[in-house]
């Protein structure tokens, strides 16, 4: 497995357009949001959380951006071939989703680094190291979402899917906007939303504390859907090409 | 108990009552088929004949619908997981940004026995591009890098589908003497192809399929003679055709124009008879060739459908 997670690392570090968007789209959201409509909003909190809701929206976007790379190998016969390999399916999933969080990270630390020399975000030494930790490991189960899409749908289908899944989810998570200003009903949606979660990872640290049980406890499970979908469409995917 | 045990060893690969359907198309059809260990067999058919669904199947990619696939006495998907099969998928590209070496490296690293990764690049003949991008090598060496990495783990069971597709004459003549090299070294060795002097040159065994049945199995030789061995054919001169499907021997008769084509069991005894009757004009015998075994085996099939 260790092998096949250098050989997909090296590859998606190869891919320059992936690298860019990886990075850049997070960045200027994040500065475009919290510079332009708010210009005038001067609220530290502010900046902090929304520097966390969108190093978490690029977070995502690249692991669910994993799902697209996973649907073009497998329009060119890679699956197939890898089903044909010694390499268990649950090893191949899990493989592809350690390689494919490699692509996450380089987002996060953007966005961090423009929060810290644009925006003036002050933090602790340890709430950079563990809002970097906890948002990088917080994305697996997006990545597995991702890799599910990729390896049940088309290149194309798996694009349009992907970019639903991130829009939702996110929107719904409280990404954007802040749960806060939602409904009461769909408040307690949001609340068992994995985007939420995975947020609050980021949001409960830079206030101080740990994050707490619920929040590990719903991320774990969504982990465990989500990557049960990535294996039953592993599974599938090479018989039906 | 024993007995059993080593009898499923003996065999690389066995069919037992297998069915595969696609919608209402039989794909495989009761497919019976057994290979020894160190064999090396040519399923030889049109496309869409059956011949990759079959090697679809021993990999385990496709379940059957009824009977049984064994590979070294287990199922296709343990065979697979034990890295003790290979190879060469018909479709598929190799994948984007990593070099012929890298790649083959990976896969070989899969297996408990890999073979050196110089030695399966020799091998598929691209030692010269092993530091080369996947993606941009021509058609001819993506296909030996397909070979090379089907050769990767050191397989015991190596399955080629349409292997020398994409390949020019050259490049085919080299492809052929490694995998001869490789079966050499005892490893099973099933290729599929629709060339039928492929089949008959660098296999032991043909199995002939067509539209999902087995209808002939044997060395090359059998083949020829299932289908009559030998085409006896002399001109006719005027004379009357009927009763020469009775003649000593005659399997089938042809007439085109003035000239009669009789295929025969025993070639002897047919022109023995034909030189009785006179009928020695311009008289052939020569042995019918792989193609012309392959069209009779396939149009018998097609009669009795």
């Amino acid at each position: 497995m260790f092998e096949y997670i250098k050989l997909e690392m090296r590859r998606t570090l190869r891919d320059a357009s992936f690298v860019t968007f990886g990075i850049g789209m997070p960045v200027l959201m994040y500065l475009l949001f919290t510079n332009i409509g708010g210009g005038q909003n001067d609220d530290a909190d502010w900046k902090i959380s929304s520097m966390i809701g969108m190093a978490a929206y690029g977070a995502l976007g690249a692991a669910l951006g994993v799902g697209t790379g996973v649907a073009s190998d497998k329009s060119i016969g890679w699956l197939r071939q890898m089903r044909i390999a010694p390499l268990p399916p649950t090893r191949v999933v899990t493989g592809r989703a350690i390689s494919g969080s490699v692509t996450v990270l380089p987002g996060i630390l953007a966005v961090f680094l423009s929060g810290a020399l644009v925006n003036g975000v002050r933090l602790d030494a340890w709430q950079w190291g563990a809002l970097t930790l906890l948002l990088w490991i917080g994305a697996l189960p997006f990545t597995m979402l991702g890799l599910g899409n990729g390896y049940r749908l088309s290149a194309q289908a798996t694009g349009v899917v992907n970019v639903a899944c991130l829009m939702g989810l996110a929107i719904l998570g409280g990404l954007w906007f802040p749960v806060s200003a939602f409904p009461g009903w769909l408040r307690r949606i949001a609340e068992y939303t994995p985007t939420h979660r995975f947020a609050d990872l980021g949001w409960a640290t830079s206030q101080g504390h740990a994050p707490g049980a619920a929040t590990i406890a719903l991320m774990a499970a969504w982990l465990v859907v989500f990557g049960s979908y990535a294996v039953v469409s592993y599974r599938r995917s090479a018989r039906t090409a | 108990m024993t007995q059993t045990t080593t009898q499923s060893d003996a065999n690389a690969v066995r069919f037992s009552g297998v069915v595969k359907s696609y919608g209402a198309v039989r794909a495989v059809n009761g497919a019976e088929l057994s290979i020894g260990r160190g064999e090396t067999v040519a399923l030889l058919g049109r496309n869409g004949a059956g011949k990759s669904t079959t090697i679809s199947l021993l990999l385990g990619l496709n379940e059957p619908d009824a009977g049984e696939v064994g590979i070294f006495g287990r199922t296709p998907e343990q065979a697979v997981r034990a890295g003790l099969v290979g190879a060469m998928l018909q479709e598929g590209s190799p994948i984007p940004r990593v070099t012929v070496r890298e790649l083959v490296f990976f896969i070989g690293s899969m297996y408990p026995k890999p073979m050196p990764v110089a030695e399966a690049l020799a091998l598929a003949g691209l030692t010269e591009f092993a530091d080369r991008r996947v993606d941009k090598l021509s058609g001819g060496q993506t296909q030996r890098v397909r070979f090379a990495m089907a050769l990767a783990g050191n397989p015991e069971l190596l399955l080629l589908d349409e292997p020398t597709a994409a390949l020019d004459v050259e490049a085919r003549r080299a492809f052929w003497e490694s995998m001869r090299t490789y079966a050499d070294r005892g490893n099973t060795v099933v290729f599929s192809t629709h060339y039928l002097e492929e089949a008959d040159d660098n296999a032991d065994r043909i199995v002939v399929i067509d539209r999902g049945r087995i209808v002939a199995d044997g060395p090359g030789e059998t083949i020829k003679r299932a289908a009559g061995g030998s085409l006896v054919s002399f001109d006719l001169a005027g004379m009357p055709t009927e009763g020469l499907s009775l003649l000593p021997g005659v399997a089938a008769v042809e007439i085109h124009g003035d000239r009669a084509r009789l295929r025969s069991d025993d070639s002897d005894a047919t022109v023995v008879a034909l030189a009785a009757m006179g009928a020695v004009r311009r008289l052939e015998v020569a042995p019918a060739s792989l193609e012309d075994a392959f069209l009779s085996l396939t149009a018998r099939e097609s009669e009795t459908v």
